[in-house]
């Protein structure tokens, strides 16, 4: 264990030794013993006597060659801010930024950013990256890979620490994350200057001369370019694609907005088009040659935070062209949408949400035509929708989806609208669904129904195939009502309307010359199968109020399982509740089906 | 025509139980005309069909098929709501090129206000680069991309992208079809080729605008 004055003294002594050598002969056990005692010297708090050391002139060849080693504990003191070392650390630390290598800086630097606990990141990052920034100035043009290094070691460290979520906890930056996004800003400023810098020159050059700048420096200019797209990517994945962003009417001074707002302006400024972009996924671009593939170049999920960005929040507006066409615009952003709506983060749902929504507005209604379908997306992404709209746990989020799933309905012209419901029909294998999408189609039918709307889909020959496909029982007599009861109502309420509106001596529909089947397939079995469910809830009924009555313990008759997993039995008061609901079910059943016959006969009888 | 189908099962095979239900139904359903389905009662899911359709019933509509020969193809009339078609789910090139259908006169007006080479003429899906100004009727810039001192110094380029595909909206696609390199013009374009109805709000485009465009056309690839 060493002393205070110990640790002095083997500095010292090292140091004096080496004054006399010629820096390249310092021995391993020269820069080990001067790092040890160093370290200790200021762990010790005696930092005022290193200090004058490093100052010494005779020593400036030591500093150079082994005084960033002294950096882990000098940044911890600084780190602490309240420790009387605090000056002379701080001169000690500004000397060796001055005298030392910045390679070797830049290790001790990096080296120091990793920290565990949050409070600790902020202030590290707030501390080091103004000297990073400095170091890697000094790099010259072998600045880019360090520079990667760097941005790469920040954005792991930004990762760790907590998201400010409510427009309360951004304006008082409780966890510091917004000073954070902007010392990140600051600290790319230069970079971004230089590759700008860069860029016009090389234009001015193509176009004065055909000179351009030496192979190898544009090879360095590229790289140094390529480490920010690197960062700007990233930063878009996270925290961007996570945080949800405030409108100016909400709060005028957002720093994540800023933040955002300048990942964007310095995409403009190295090259990068915004609205190149956005539209990435529709456009084919040239391979670009250098030491990133285009997947790796443009993540998908950045290009989707982006087109976010732009369409929802309106950032970059001024450089966006104002020119391209909603139905365009629609088909780039429907991709990013498709990708949005593939993850299971509700941030990243809610924004796939709101682009589609932001996206479909746009477009004039009954506009989209249906060889769109023809297109995987503009059916993939529905089917998204509808896993929103039923099993998301977040409320919001499930109406919204609904929302947006009859926004782009009603976005698609009338052909459209027929497949579509063909195809959700055929593929949702939802009874819910099922349901709304056969209200869609009576609303259809009767648009199409009223004078000047006549269209070739809703009404016809080509009605009639849609209408089998709704107006029949999935598993005929036997079928689970219960469990097809959004879909049963709707198809019965669809019947009923076609029943009424549509006149026997008209048949716009189809549907006089097609009831006798509808009787066959639908309405027959429909009532053998309300019968059949009946007779035996009505049977577990008497089971279970006798068995209450006896009080023995019965196994219960009904079982819920939810997800695979049984949920514990019902109480046989609830057994009971749930058995008269049922009844009540197949009531209702049975008098819709029961109008329609009626209706049926008058007008048979007319 | 195709030839007379063949009779597979003898009577004995059809009466034994290794054959099932569904695949005397699936036979008749391929082979037989929609009317004879209809009338035994064989129309629909073959599922279906053979809950509610007894064995017995199927050997004598077997039967009766080869006997009648009402196979498919014989019968004058199918029904005209088979020929619609099922919507097809396929992976298509996303390349789908909206096609432009003849509405009547054209939504836009041109003033050349300096004349093109007059050879080089876009064709539908050239890539083509412009700048241009846009303002509304009452003279607001709403976008350009014509770099001027007062803004800051950015690279500026000139807007590219591949014309008469339904990209940009519908003046500047017909339009620039009539343009040849070099040419400089005035588009008026009423809003149906513009942004209709909706507008665009957050671009500062109210609904029902007029749009008016100076472009010109740098370059035809």
């Amino acid at each position: 264990m060493k002393t205070a004055g110990m640790a002095l003294e083997q500095l010292s002594e090292v140091v004096q030794r080496c004054q006399a050598l010629p820096d390249d002969s310092y021995t391993t056990e020269d820069h080990n013993i001067f790092t040890v005692a160093g370290r200790t010297c200021i762990e010790e708090g005696n930092s005022a006597q290193v200090l004058s050391i490093v100052l010494d002139e005779k020593n400036q060849e030591i500093v150079r060659c082994m005084g960033w080693n002294l950096l882990p504990p000098l940044i911890q003191v600084l780190l602490k801010k309240e420790d009387k070392n605090l000056p002379q650390c701080l001169a000690i630390f500004n000397h060796l930024l001055e005298t030392c290598r910045p390679k070797e800086l830049l290790i001790g630097l990096l080296e120091q950013l990793e920290q565990d606990d949050p409070d600790t990141i902020v202030e590290s990052l707030h501390l080091l990256l103004k000297p990073l920034q400095k170091v890697l100035l000094c790099l010259g043009g072998r600045k880019a890979s360090s520079l990667g290094m760097a941005l790469s070691s920040v954005l792991d460290q930004v990762a760790k620490l907590p998201l400010p979520h409510t427009k309360e906890q951004e304006e008082d930056d409780v966890f510091s994350f917004c000073r954070c996004c902007t010392d990140m800003i600051d600290f790319v400023r230069p970079f971004v200057q230089e590759v700008r810098h860069n860029l016009l020159n090389n234009e001015m050059q193509s176009e004065t001369t055909n000179r351009t700048v030496g192979r190898q420096g544009k090879d360095k200019e590229d790289e140094l370019r390529t480490e920010l797209l690197k960062f700007c990517m990233k930063s878009l994945s996270h925290p961007l694609l996570e945080v949800h962003l405030k409108d100016p009417d909400t709060l005028a001074l957002s720093p994540l907005r800023t933040f955002a707002t300048e990942i964007l302006n310095i995409l403009g400024s190295i090259g990068e088009s915004i609205a190149g972009l956005v539209h990435q996924p529709l456009l084919k671009r040239k391979q670009v040659p250098g030491f990133l593939e285009e997947e790796v170049r443009y993540p998908k999920e950045s290009l989707a935070s982006l087109a976010h960005l732009v369409f929802v929040h309106h950032l970059a507006a001024d450089t966006f062209p104002t020119v391209f066409s909603p139905v365009f615009s629609l088909r780039c952003n429907i991709e990013h949408v498709s990708l949005l709506l593939s993850r299971t983060e509700e941030s990243k749902l809610q924004k796939g949400l709101e682009l589609y929504e932001k996206s479909l507005v746009r477009v004039e209604d009954g506009s989209l035509r249906a060889d769109l379908l023809e297109i995987k997306t503009f059916l993939t992404v529905p089917q998204n929708l509808i896993k929103v709209m039923t099993i998301c746990p977040k409320h919001e989020l499930r109406t919204k989806g609904l929302k947006v799933f009859q926004l782009s309905v009603d976005k698609f012209n009338t052909e459209a609208k027929y497949r579509f419901f063909q195809y959700m029909l055929k593929t949702s294998n939802h009874s819910g669904v099922e349901g709304y999408i056969i209200k869609n189609i009576k609303n259809q039918i009767d648009i199409a129904l009223q004078p000047g709307n006549s269209n070739v889909w809703f009404e016809g020959v080509q009605l009639m195939p849609l209408l089998r496909k709704v107006l029949i029982l999935p598993d005929g007599p036997e079928t689970d009502l219960l469990q097809y009861l959004d879909r049963i109502m709707e198809s019965l309420n669809l019947l009923r309307y076609l029943v009424i509106r549509d006149k026997v001596t008209e048949n716009q529909t189809g549907i006089w010359t097609e009831l006798y089947k509808i009787e066959d397939t639908f309405m027959k079995p429909l009532r053998v199968g309300v019968n059949m469910s009946r007779a035996h809830y009505e049977r577990e009924l008497q089971n279970t109020m006798e068995a209450k009555k006896s009080k023995a313990k019965e196994e219960s008759v009904l079982s819920v399982s939810v997800g695979g997993e049984e949920l514990p039995s019902m109480t046989p008061e609830s057994q009971i509740q749930a058995l008269h609901s049922a009844l009540h079910t197949f009531d209702m059943i049975e008098s819709v089906l029961a109008r329609i016959e009626e209706l049926i006969e008058v007008k048979d009888n007319l | 025509m195709a030839a007379e189908p063949t009779r597979e099962w003898s009577d004995e095979q059809l009466k034994s139980d290794d054959l099932p239900k569904k695949d005397i139904i699936k036979f008749l359903q391929d082979n037989a005309a929609h009317s004879f389905l209809n009338e035994h009662k064989l129309l629909g899911n073959i599922k279906n069909v053979a809950k509610t359709a007894k064995k017995e019933q199927l050997i004598i509509a077997y039967d009766q098929l080869f006997e009648s020969k009402r196979f498919k193809g014989t019968e004058a009339v199918e029904e005209v709501t088979e020929k619609v078609k099922a919507v097809k789910v396929e992976e298509k090139p996303k390349e789908v090129k909206t096609e432009v259908v003849d509405e009547g006169p054209p939504k836009y007006t041109k003033s050349v206000l300096k004349k093109g080479d007059k050879t080089n003429f876009p064709k539908k899906g050239d890539t083509v680069s412009c700048w241009y100004t846009g303002t509304l009727e009452d003279g607001t810039v709403f976008d350009t991309n014509v770099p001027t001192a007062a803004r800051k110094k950015k690279q500026a380029k000139p807007l590219s992208f591949k014309v008469g595909l339904g990209k940009v909206i519908r003046g500047w696609d017909e339009a620039l079809l009539t343009m040849s390199k070099g040419e400089t013009a005035r588009l008026e374009i009423e809003p149906e080729w513009a942004y209709g109805k909706k507008g665009l709000p957050e671009s500062k485009i109210p609904p029902n605008a007029k749009l008016i465009f100076e472009v010109e056309l740098v370059s035809v690839d």
